[in-house]
C-alpha cells in the first residue's frame, strides 16, 4: 500500500483490495452480529478507517486480518454507541433474514439458526478458524487470548453445536 | 501417543490439525478413524453453513474522489437515499442471487486468493511430488506434465469441499487453477473481479475449473490457454 498511496493508483489498488476481500468480511460482520444491515454498516465504516489508515498497512497479504480486526472494533463500537439490542435466534428466524431463509437445504439453514445459537464467545473463534482460516495462535492473537483457551472455546463451541444439531455426539469426550 | 479422548478432544477443537501426534493415533486406532470421518463431514458443512452467500448490495467506496468522503450510516442519507438504496439493493441482491450465480462463483474464487499470497510467486521451482500427489489424489485425479510447470499446491477449503489449489508457471506468469468439482458451470465464463482476470470453465462430469490471474500481469488469452491446457492434462481417476 505505500507506492502511490494517495493516488489514483493507490486508490485503485485499495478498491481492488477491498473488493476481493468484501464477501469475506461482509460474512464476518454477519456471524458477529446477526444483522445483515447492521453487518454493511460495520463494514463499510471499516473500509473508511481503513482507507484513513492505510498507511499503517505495510504488506497486503496482512490485510485480511487488519481489516477483520477493524471490523472486531467497528462491531464493538456500533454496539457501545447505539446499546443495540441482543439478536434472539427465534426473532432472526420469525424475521426470516436473508441468509436463513436463503437457504434452500433446511439441515443447512438448520445449522445456520444452531450457529446462532451458540455463545458469541465460542461463535467468533470458530467463524475464525472455519471461514478465515486463521490458526489457533492467530485466533488467540485476535481475541487476546491463550491458544489453551482458544482450544477450549473451539472445543466447547462444535461440542455444543453437534449436540444443537442432533448429531450423535455419544463418543465426544468430557471436559 | 495420546488415547481416544486426548485425540478426539484434539479433533474436536481443530479437525483440520496436520499434528503428527493426531496422526499416529489415528493410524493405529480401530475407532477413531470412523469418528473423525463423521466429524469432518459435520465440519464440511459448518464451512458451507458460515460461506453463505450475502447480496453485495453497496459497491466498495472507501475513499471519494475529493479527498475522501466518508460512507453515510444506515440512517445518514435522509429518506429518499435510503429508498434509493433498498431499490438498488433489490435490484442488486436480485440480480446476485437469483440471476448469476457464477458471479459469487468467481466472487468467492478471488476472495480464496487473498488468504494465500504466497502462492503467486515467480519461480523456476517445481512443487515437490511428494506434496502435489496428495493434493491430487484426494480429488481423485492425477495430473499430466502437459499441465506445465506446478510451483505451489494445497487442498484448500473451498465453499464446503477439500479442493486443489494450484498454480501453473508461465512466461507471462503465474496462473492459478482451481479444481471445483462441486462447482458446475454451463459454459465458460470469463470475469474480472478484485483485481484478477481469469474464467470458469465447464469440465463435463467433474464440475470446473476456476483459472485465473493477477490484472495486468497475463491476458485473458493466456488464461484460456492454461485453463484448456490443464482441463485436457486431468486424469481423472475416480
Amino acid at each position: 500500500m505505500n507506492d502511490d498511496v494517495g493516488g489514483n493508483v493507490g486508490r485503485a489498488r485499495f478498491q481492488a483490495l477491498c473488493q476481493a476481500l468484501r464477501p469475506d468480511l461482509l460474512r464476518f460482520a454477519y456471524w458477529l452480529s446477526g444483522d445483515l444491515a447492521l453487518a454493511e454498516d460495520v463494514v463499510q465504516e471499516t473500509m473508511l478507517r481503513a482507507w484513513k489508515a492505510r498507511h499503517s498497512l505495510k504488506d497486503e497479504a496482512a490485510a485480511k486480518p487488519w481489516l477483520l480486526t477493524i471490523i472486531r472494533r467497528e462491531y464493538a463500537r456500533s454496539f457501545e454507541r447505539k446499546r443495540l439490542p441482543t439478536v434472539d435466534v427465534d426473532e432472526l428466524i420469525a424475521r426470516e433474514e436473508p441468509m436463513l431463509a436463503a437457504a434452500q437445504d433446511q439441515e443447512l439453514a438448520e445449522l445456520r439458526a444452531a450457529l446462532f445459537k451458540l455463545p458469541a464467545e465460542y461463535r467468533e473463534p470458530l467463524v475464525l478458524q472455519v471461514l478465515m482460516g486463521y490458526t489457533t495462535a492467530e485466533i488467540a492473537a485476535e481475541l487476546e487470548l491463550s491458544n489453551a483457551a482458544v482450544l477450549t472455546r473451539l472445543f466447547r463451541g462444535r461440542k455444543q453445536l453437534r449436540a444443537l444439531c442432533g448429531e450423535d455426539t455419544s463418543q465426544d469426550p468430557e471436559e | 501417543m495420546i488415547d481416544c479422548t486426548e485425540y478426539r478432544r484434539a479433533l474436536l477443537a481443530d479437525p483440520r490439525s496436520t499434528s503428527p501426534e493426531l496422526a499416529a493415533h489415528l493410524a493405529s486406532c480401530g475407532e477413531c478413524p470412523a469418528y473423525t470421518d463423521r466429524l469432518l463431514r459435520f465440519e464440511a458443512r459448518i464451512e458451507r453453513a458460515l460461506r453463505a452467500d450475502l447480496p453485495m448490495e453497496r459497491p466498495i467506496a472507501p475513499a471519494g474522489g475529493r479527498g475522501g468522503a466518508p460512507l453515510r450510516g444506515r440512517w445518514g442519507g435522509g429518506w429518499l437515499a435510503m429508498a434509493a438504496s433498498v431499490l438498488l439493493a433489490l435490484t442488486v441482491a436480485g440480480g446476485l442471487w437469483l440471476g448469476a450465480p457464477h458471479a459469487t462463483l468467481a466472487a468467492d474464487v478471488v476472495a480464496h486468493m487473498a488468504g494465500e499470497p504466497q502462492a503467486w510467486a515467480r519461480t523456476d521451482v517445481p512443487v515437490p511430488s511428494p506434496q502435489l500427489s496428495p493434493v491430487l489424489e484426494q480429488a481423485h485425479m492425477r495430473l499430466r506434465p502437459e499441465a506445465g510447470m506446478v510451483s505451489y499446491a494445497q487442498s484448500c477449503l473451498f465453499r464446503g469441499h477439500h479442493v486443489p489449489h494450484l498454480v501453473v508457471q508461465t512466461g507471462n506468469g503465474p496462473i492459478t487453477v482451481m479444481v471445483l468439482e462441486h462447482e458446475s458451470v454451463r459454459r465458460e465464463e470469463p470475469f474480472e473481479e478484485g483485481g484478477y482476470r481469469g474464467v470458469i470453465v465447464p469440465v463435463p462430469g467433474h464440475g470446473s475449473l476456476a483459472v485465473l490471474a493477477k490484472d495486468g500481469e497475463t491476458d485473458l488469452t493466456a488464461v484460456e490457454s492454461v485453463a484448456a491446457r490443464v482441463k485436457d492434462a486431468i486424469v481423472w481417476t475416480g
